[in-house]
């Protein structure tokens, strides 16, 4: 719903103050996603995508020159960028949808389930990437079925048992609600437990 | 058995989208809009089908006198029987070697002749649509005409249902054995495309071959020889493909011994090679599966620089958008076959026809009639073919179901509705005019229609064009279909494509039948030529107008 896929049944959204409805487009100028499963053009070369993100998300060709020499070194997709999309791996296009994500420096990024597919180096450097983009001022709204992930990142968090929010804050605020619980693990299996 | 009906169950209701569909009009009530548009199609269908009845009628009152009514069955069964031959290769290809649901498949504890031939099914209830609006139609038109008994009518249902089985099989064996022997894995899209394009030509030259070959001789012992016997156009007609003259043979005898014969030699080799096509399956199904996963890629990566270089420097978003459409549907071999190349095709079938039958084939004479004569009539006949070369595909009206999975992207990037819409527009009409362009070579170059006549209809052409463009991407923009496995879904068998031909034939009519009226009220031919253009120009301007305002209605409701 953040991101444009599902409309609201009711209520609203609103992403740095512009309602996600009555200012579409700007707010997803501000935003970029990354899907569970990474459905891209397969037909295009991974360059071609990410060519085709920087144009509608207008990024300027200095810029994106930088970030995507910094991100396929990093995810070391350098030597499978010119190839078709359809040849690479689950792991190469979770990489590359990753890559077209961050490529329009966004403030806020909803990533859902990121680490799905990557290798522990990938894994690694999106973690860290993930904190810098933080620590820069930036949001980022992610899914995990992975605890330790959600506990050692997040500065909030927010757990949803069968469509419902049943517990929301920071770790600090989470500990509180069971005091004997002290991990994320404890909490939210004490928390979900039908 | 039990194993083979769960895979067919599951087949069909996946080719069909049964389950989709039950669970979109009974639970969500999403879809409810569509039954009346549906009938609605159908309703529109009626016209044609009332005047095919009523040239078969004419055909059968004609040959009636001189006994060779029975060709007419012939003349259905082997258009019918052809059509599955040259179109089932697209079928045959992408269900058996290219369809996602293979990846479930396979691993299953199921024999693959099972697998092969629950897909080989599904095909056939594709094709028992196909060529209903064909076929049918003659079987219906030879009882009735004939006045046959219910043992005609039972014969007639057999002979339907097994139609399609031999050119399937035949097809499915070639394919079979290809995918198997020669290494085409890693070239998969170039065997789709060769092979398509390769039967394509093939059908051509066999066009050719049967203008030559159904001429008849010009002295009359031939032509009583020819007569005299009741089976004599009916052989002559079905000659390129026997199993239609069995069939046709076959109820036009009736529950004669030999009618009966015939029945049992064209079914029989239906049998005979449907179980030739799963013992094939068995033993070369899965092998040619191996290595389809592959796809080819460069050997050496790009270097820094020329990394760099094909960086873009920022385009505007339509053309952005135009350059993702024109490339996702020119590198998807089902699409290109069925969007870009078609409009092509159509003016090229053309061509080969016309000159197939020399100077003065049918088709050459009738277009030179039209030049010669009435100049109102020239234009609006050669408007009417450009605008049929350049609408009657499928580009516009499966603009956003091909993007199927994908379209989350479209939904999530900063660009307005509106102008993702004139990108897709502009593609589709891109497309249209390579049709148009093509339709007015042929015009002029073969047909010897004159620059007077070519020159008026190419403006009314665009303009109609234009319009029914629209119409296309705003079928597909009411009713996206975004969850298909096989491409095919995506064009060749999506409903909006359907309706948007129907639309497209509707609207030609339409304007035949004002161009009538204006005619009748003593109106010049000029000035309905310019209240034509002029009435088509203010559509296509409402059409972009209303076009942008759907899209940006639309956009946000489509869920992915």
């Amino acid at each position: 719903m953040a991101v444009g896929l599902l409309r609201a049944d009711s209520g609203s959204i609103s992403i740095n103050g512009l309602d996600v409805r009555t200012d579409a487009l700007k707010a997803k100028s501000l935003t970029t996603y990354v899907p569970d499963y990474p459905a891209v053009y397969e037909r295009l070369t991974g360059l071609e995508y990410l060519n085709f993100i920087g144009d509608v998300y207008g990024v300027p060709k200095a810029e994106r020159l930088e970030r995507i020499d910094t991100w396929l070194e990093i995810f070391e997709l350098g030597p499978a960028v010119g190839n078709p999309i359809q040849s690479y791996s689950h792991g190469m296009k979770q990489k590359i949808v990753l890559i077209a994500a961050i490529l329009p420096a966004p403030q806020v990024m909803i990533l859902d389930e990121p680490m799905v597919g990557l290798d522990p180096r990938a894994s690694h450097s999106l973690k860290e990437m993930m904190r810098r983009h933080c620590e820069a001022g930036g949001t980022l709204f992610f899914s995990t079925h992975i605890m330790e992930v959600a506990e050692r990142l997040c500065d909030r968090i927010a757990i949803i048992h069968k469509g419902r929010l049943v517990a929301c804050g920071t770790m600090e605020e989470l500990r509180r609600i069971d005091k004997e619980q002290q991990s994320l693990e404890h909490i939210f299996l004490e928390l979900t437990e039908t | 058995m039990r194993t083979f009906l769960a895979l067919l169950r599951a087949g069909l209701k996946s080719n069909f989208g049964l389950s989709v569909l039950r669970h979109r009009l009974l639970r969500q009530k999403k879809d409810v809009w569509m039954v009346p548009l549906v009938a609605l199609a159908g309703v529109s269908v009626a016209p044609i089908l009332y005047y095919y009845f009523q040239l078969l009628k004419f055909v059968y009152d004609l040959l009636a006198p001189i006994g060779q009514q029975a060709a007419l069955l012939s003349f259905g069964l082997m258009a019918g029987q052809l059509l599955i031959l040259v179109f089932g290769l697209f079928y045959v290809i992408s269900a058996f070697y290219f369809s996602k649901d293979l990846d479930v498949l396979i691993p299953l504890p199921v024999r693959p002749f099972q697998v092969m031939l629950s897909k080989f099914a599904v095909i056939l209830a594709n094709e028992y649509l196909t060529i209903s609006l064909i076929v049918l139609p003659v079987l219906v038109s030879f009882g009735a005409l004939g006045g046959k008994g219910p043992g005609y009518w039972i014969e007639a249902a057999l002979v339907y249902l097994l139609l399609p089985v031999i050119p399937l099989a035949l097809v499915s064996a070639l394919v079979l054995v290809l995918m198997r022997f020669v290494n085409l894995g890693r070239r998969k899209d170039a065997l789709i495309i060769v092979g398509s394009l390769l039967l394509i030509v093939l059908a051509m030259a066999f066009q050719f071959w049967i203008n030559r070959s159904t001429r008849l001789e010009p002295d009359s012992e031939a032509l009583v020889r020819f007569f005299s016997s009741p089976d004599g156009l009916l052989q002559r007609v079905g000659s390129s493909f026997p199993p239609s003259v069995w069939a046709a043979k076959a109820l036009a005898r009736g529950l004669s011994a030999a009618g009966l014969g015939q029945l049992l030699l064209y079914a029989g080799v239906s049998l005979l090679l449907l179980v030739g096509m799963a013992a094939g399956a068995e033993a070369l199904f899965y092998r040619g599966l191996v290595g389809l996963a592959e796809t080819s890629r460069r050997r050496r990566g790009l270097t820094r620089s020329e990394i760099s270089r094909r960086i873009s420097s920022g385009r505007r978003p339509v053309r952005t958008l135009f350059l993702r459409e024109w490339r996702l549907m020119n590198r998807t071999p089902i699409f290109l076959l069925n969007g870009t190349l078609t409009v092509i095709l159509i003016p090229a079938m053309i061509l080969v026809m016309a000159r197939a039958g020399s100077t003065d084939s049918d088709l050459t004479s009738l277009f030179r009639m039209l030049s010669s004569g009435n100049a109102l009539l020239s234009v609006l006949v050669s408007a009417g073919f450009m605008t049929v070369c350049g609408s009657l595909n499928g580009t516009a009206s499966s603009a956003l179901s091909r993007e199927g999975s994908q379209f989350w992207i479209s939904k999530i990037i900063p660009v307005s509705p509106r102008h993702q819409a004139a990108a897709k527009f502009l593609h589709s009409y891109l497309v249209a005019f390579l049709g148009i362009v093509a339709a007015s070579a042929v015009l002029l170059g073969q047909l010897g229609i004159r620059p007077a006549v070519v020159v008026p209809a190419l403006g009314l052409a665009l303009a109609a064009t234009f319009i029914l463009t629209a119409a296309g991407l705003a079928i597909d923009l009411a009713r996206p279909l975004l969850d298909w496995i096989n491409p095919q879904k995506a064009i060749k068998q999506n409903l909006n494509v359907v309706f948007a031909l129907l639309i497209d034939l509707g609207f030609l009519a339409l304007l035949g039948f004002s161009c009538r009226f204006l005619g009748r009220l003593g109106l010049a031919a000029d000035a309905i030529l310019a209240l034509l253009g002029l009435l088509l120009a203010c559509l296509a301007a409402l059409s972009w107008h209303l076009l942008g305002q759907f899209a940006e209605k639309r956009y946000p409701a489509i869920e992915v």
